[in-house]
């Protein structure tokens, strides 16, 4: 965890008792402090008396079902807050059972995609790094781009780019040799969850990598790191 | 009651023919009847040339008689006369009173006429003195029923005629406007709609087309729970491994951490994704199927969307070759980016699953005036022409003497057809020369601009 000042405390609402077990278990080893809940009701009672940074919250629960757990601790509280559920990630987001949750995560999934969307969950509802200078330009390897014009300059060539291929282009700039997550990607570029079959980011990616290769830059600058996002070198 | 459709339609078509009949019998005579009589009119006409004729005579005014006699002959191109019959009784037989009083050597104006004689009949009005007659041929111009001919055609031919087709459509109606229900029930439910029904939108009756109408709620209520339980047995069983694999899929993350770079672990790693994969497909399918959502909501470029699939294909293949030929540029408008990935990277996967290792799998976009075509062709051993519809249908097998890699398609194929036909495309499977299977995805391209 980047965060070394104090662990982030999740809390864990799922009645499958091994699986929340097993969760506990894996996030503790990667360093958050966590609390456990098996129903829905005694979920809700300690998400109102404790802060938490984080609810995994199940959708199918006994005694309050997790849109119900939701809809209450809304009322009172804006903790992040990622339903795990049991349906298919496409009808999910037909379906639109959005009632503000901050992610859904649908089973069955694996560690590196929970870490991810944890990472980018908690990334989000953190301040923003102060230290960081406000920049209206960036520099990497022979890449510029103006943030207020919206240009990007290759060689000395100019490139145009739509405006959301403009801020992927830009939010990789920010963090040079750092791989950003799809999960968080989707939050600071499209400004939504990412789900399992959405193709956005990557159509988004792979237009803004073949503008910059047809301009003379090495393929493998924006690299794919597959399982887990993108990076500009 | 049996046979009631029956009885009710000879019903309607015996009385409604006798009806018919008697109605059109009564009309007729009803109409000769109206028709027979002299014009008011000319009647008055009639008893101004008998007055005048009379007031002549009173007055002893023979000249003048004869010229008002000539005056009418000559302006009604008739025969008149003024006559004083004389009735001689023989044989000593006497004339009886009620014979004198209604005696009369032509007709009155009053009496109907018969139609049906060519000839005009002669009229007779008798003068006060009660025993001088004037006597005319009716005038060509006031003899009644000119119209007659047409009306008897009109009465029974075409009257008929009308009653018939209406009472025909009736007929017509009462029979076919349920069987236009039962077609669209019956149209419904081929859909996926299986809570059609049909007896209760039919009202009260009670028929053999109401019979029907139970027989068919009785197909459709057993059919659609058979369906429904299909479906649901599918669904829930691929809903019910969700909890468990992730379970397993969290137990091997453990695993992982503790021993790195275990062999084993990796292999079931690799297991677990593919049976990860057939659940979400078959889940995908099931719902599909089931729900038939609406899915063309995304404007997309194929372009980006197939180079982003390959990108994460060679990665997932290393030691393949993937040979990809794409347009700059291939906008499509409201399809859907998620089928249409989601497809293409099952076909995509099951290419280079099926080409052997160093083998290459070529991936190819064109687009001609109306469509775009994209062609995967793998170096795999192809299949059997008889079997290149049906690797398209859930979980089929090739029979249990093929060894080879295309024993098994699980869902994919059927999913990715599917989907693509959800956004308005075809997906068909052709043989290569010399080996090799080809997928091809045709797609409805936007008009240029």
């Amino acid at each position: 965890m980047s965060d070394s000042d104090k662990k982030a405390r999740i809390l864990i609402v799922e009645d499958d008792i091994k699986l929340n077990e097993q969760l506990k278990q894996l996030m503790h080893a990667e360093g958050f402090e966590v609390s456990q809940s098996f129903d829905g009701e005694q979920g809700l009672l300690m998400a109102m008396r404790e802060t938490f940074d984080l609810i995994l919250l199940d959708v199918a629960l006994p005694v309050k079902n997790g849109y119900a757990v939701l809809k209450t601790l809304r009322q009172s509280r804006i903790t992040p807050v990622m339903m795990i559920t049991a349906h298919g990630a496409e009808e999910e987001r037909i379906t639109g059972f959005r009632n503000g949750a901050d992610d859904y995560l649908s089973k069955p999934f694996n560690l590196t995609e929970l870490l991810l969307r944890i990472e980018a969950i908690l990334r989000r509802s953190k301040p923003e790094d102060i230290s960081r200078p406000n920049l209206t330009t960036l520099r990497t390897g022979g890449l510029e781009a103006d943030k207020n014009r919206q240009q990007v300059i290759f060689n000395g060539k100019q490139l145009t780019f739509t405006p959301i291929q403009f801020k992927l282009l830009w939010t990789l700039m920010q963090h040079p040799s750092q791989t950003l997550s799809k999960p968080t990607l989707y939050r600071l570029v499209l400004e939504r969850e990412f789900s399992r079959y959405d193709r956005s980011l990557d159509m988004h990616m792979s237009r803004v990598r073949r503008k910059l290769t047809a301009a003379g830059m090495p393929p493998d600058s924006l690299q794919t790191v597959h399982g887990t996002g993108y990076m500009l070198r | 009651m049996k046979r009631r459709l029956l009885w009710k339609l000879s019903g309607v078509i015996v009385a409604g023919s006798v009806l018919l009949f008697w109605l059109i019998h009564i009309l007729v005579s009803k109409t000769e009847q109206q028709m027979s009589f002299i014009d008011e009119a000319h009647q008055k006409t009639l008893y101004d040339y008998a007055a005048r004729a009379e007031q002549l005579y009173m007055a002893g005014d023979e000249a003048g008689l004869t010229d008002w006699l000539q005056t009418i002959r000559y302006k009604e191109d008739t025969w008149v006369a003024v006559v004083q019959p004389e009735l001689r009784t023989l044989a000593g037989s006497e004339l009886s009173q009620d014979f004198r009083e209604r005696f009369r050597l032509g007709r009155s104006i009053e009496w109907k006429i018969h139609l049906y004689f060519k000839t005009n009949p002669v009229m007779d009005i008798i003068f006060n003195d009660g025993r001088t007659h004037f006597l005319i041929t009716l005038p060509q111009r006031m003899r009644p029923g000119t119209y007659w001919q047409q009306a008897n055609l009109l009465l029974q031919i075409a009257l008929p005629m009308l009653l018939m087709t209406i009472i025909s459509m009736v007929i017509y109606r009462h029979v076919m406007s349920p069987l236009r229900q039962l077609e669209r029930a019956t149209q419904q439910f081929s859909q996926g709609d299986f809570e059609v029904r049909l007896r209760s939108s039919l009202g009260g009756r009670q028929d053999e087309i109401t019979a029907l109408a139970d027989t068919f709620d009785a197909m459709a209520e057993r059919i659609g729970k058979l369906i429904r339980s299909q479906r649901h047995l599918t669904s829930d069983l691929s809903h019910e491994l969700r909890t468990p694999l992730t379970r397993i899929e969290l137990a091997l993350s453990w695993a992982e951490q503790n021993s790195p770079n275990c062999e084993p672990l990796q292999r079931i790693r690799e297991e677990c994704q593919q049976m990860r994969q057939m659940v979400e497909d078959t889940l995908s399918f099931a719902w599909l199927e089931s729900e038939q959502p609406e899915l063309r909501t995304d404007d997309l470029d194929l372009t980006d969307l197939v180079d982003s699939i390959v990108d994460n294909a060679r990665f997932e293949f290393p030691s393949h070759h993937i040979e990809l030929k794409l347009p700059e540029h291939a906008p499509l408008y409201q399809s859907s980016a998620r089928a249409l990935g989601h497809a293409i990277e099952n076909i995509i996967r099951n290419a280079l699953i099926h080409t052997a290792i160093d083998g290459s799998v070529n991936v190819k976009l064109s687009r001609t005036a109306e469509q775009y075509q994209l062609d995967i062709d793998d170096e795999g051993p192809g299949i059997a022409e008889k079997y290149l519809q049906a690797i398209f249908k859930p979980f089929f097998r090739l029979g249990q003497s093929s060894r080879h890699h295309y024993d098994g398609f699980g869902v994919g194929l059927s999913l990715a057809k599917r989907q693509v036909e959800a956004v308005g495309g075809r997906l068909s499977a052709h043989n290569l020369d010399p080996k090799g299977l080809r997928m091809r995805i045709i797609l409805p391209a936007p008009a240029r601009d």
